[in-house]
């Protein structure tokens, strides 16, 4: 059964990401959080996923650590900018994606809504790995997936459960 | 059909300058400035300006606009120039209020509206030439928009591009390229391009 996170520990861990990114030297900003919408601070507002996507790669080249949080919507309407950016393109991006409307008593791959059953569906698809934040103690796997989209130079996905507190 | 025979694209300036022209001239002046070309400007680019600060948006047309605009969150101390189209701005028309929202100061935005999407054909984008991009810019918020006509008035105003405080959108009223990426294929992969300018970028 998934338990909502809370936003503390996402953000805890997002900054625990950036001083590792950076080798523990200190930085203004630490990090970067392109989100569609806007819900961080330290974070740029981008009106669309694509956008979002090509943001990051300039980030990525010019040194700057960053995160992605998107919707599963947000995905599907980006998914051609993910394949040129992260996949063809060979950037590391590391994507939160919310699932709004998941049921709580279902898998996602069996939810009556569209959005959030098909959404690791597309992710396998497109060979982009990733996990199910489903509770508190699966914060870690927001660092692991970090690091695995810069070891593998392409995109990597935690997906959020439930809905923050 | 042939550019120019469509009745809707009666706002087609008479005298477009050549989009070539502007590109030598951006160089001769560009300093260490980081430029994003896309589309038919990327081939005559990579002539002009081979192995450079310089990276092509290529793989995901319409994104150079918010590729620029992380290329100048990144670097705040160096100028970025982006190369747009209309038609790609027009794939990512939120860009203008993403990127007037950021207020980065060095980034210059530059369209090279020719009214048409020319590498698949040159069809008429939607509106054709009559889009008035200066206006989106300014609603969305840059601190200056405005467009260009005639090569004095560029060659007038080139220093501007490098030193205005941004986001700057100019709208350049140019024709068709010589070259597009289907009749001239060829240069860097992107992704190599990325780890190039990341070197050169992060030492």
């Amino acid at each position: 059964m998934p338990e909502s996170v809370p936003a503390s520990l996402i953000l805890d861990a997002y900054k625990e990401i950036f001083r590792e990114a950076r080798g523990g030297r200190p930085s203004e900003p630490l990090g970067w959080v392109l989100s569609v919408p806007d819900t961080h601070q330290k974070s740029v507002l981008a009106a669309t996923e694509d956008e979002a996507n090509a943001i990051a790669a300039g980030l990525w080249i010019g040194g700057e650590p960053c995160i992605l949080m998107i919707q599963h919507a947000g995905l599907y309407a980006s998914i051609n900018t993910l394949r040129g950016v992260a996949i063809d393109g060979k950037v590391p991006i590391f994507y939160m994606i919310g699932l709004l409307q998941r049921e709580r008593d279902k898998d996602p791959r069996d939810s009556r809504h569209s959005m959030v059953r098909w959404c690791e569906p597309l992710l396998d698809t497109f060979g982009v790995p990733h996990a199910r934040l489903e509770g508190p103690d699966d914060v870690h796997l927001i660092a692991k997936y970090f690091k695995l989209s810069r070891e593998r130079r392409g995109p990597a996905a935690v997906l959020v459960g439930l809905e923050t507190m | 059909m042939k550019r120019g025979d469509d009745p809707r694209r009666a706002a087609e300036p008479v005298t477009a300058m050549k989009p070539e022209e502007l590109l030598k001239l951006i160089a001769g002046a560009r300093g260490d400035a980081i430029c994003v070309p896309t589309m038919t400007t990327a081939p005559e680019w990579r002539d002009i300006a081979p192995d450079d600060l310089s990276i092509s948006c290529v793989g995901f047309m319409g994104g150079a606009s918010s590729l620029g605009l992380g290329l100048a969150l990144a670097n705040p101390k160096r100028r970025v120039i982006v190369f747009d189209g209309d038609g790609s701005l027009l794939m990512q028309l939120g860009s203008l209020a993403t990127i007037a929202g950021a207020g980065p100061r060095n980034l210059t935005h530059l369209l090279f509206k020719n009214g048409v999407y020319h590498t698949s054909g040159a069809q008429n984008i939607p509106g054709g030439f009559d889009v008035d991009f200066v206006l989106m810019a300014k609603g969305a918020g840059y601190r200056t928009a405005y467009a260009i006509h005639e090569i004095d008035e560029f060659k007038r105003r080139l220093p501007s591009l490098f030193r205005d405080e941004g986001p700057l959108f100019v709208e350049l009223h140019t024709g068709l390229a010589d070259k597009t990426p289907m009749t001239a294929r060829g240069g860097t992969p992107f992704p190599d391009q990325v780890d190039h300018l990341r070197k050169k970028l992060t030492g």
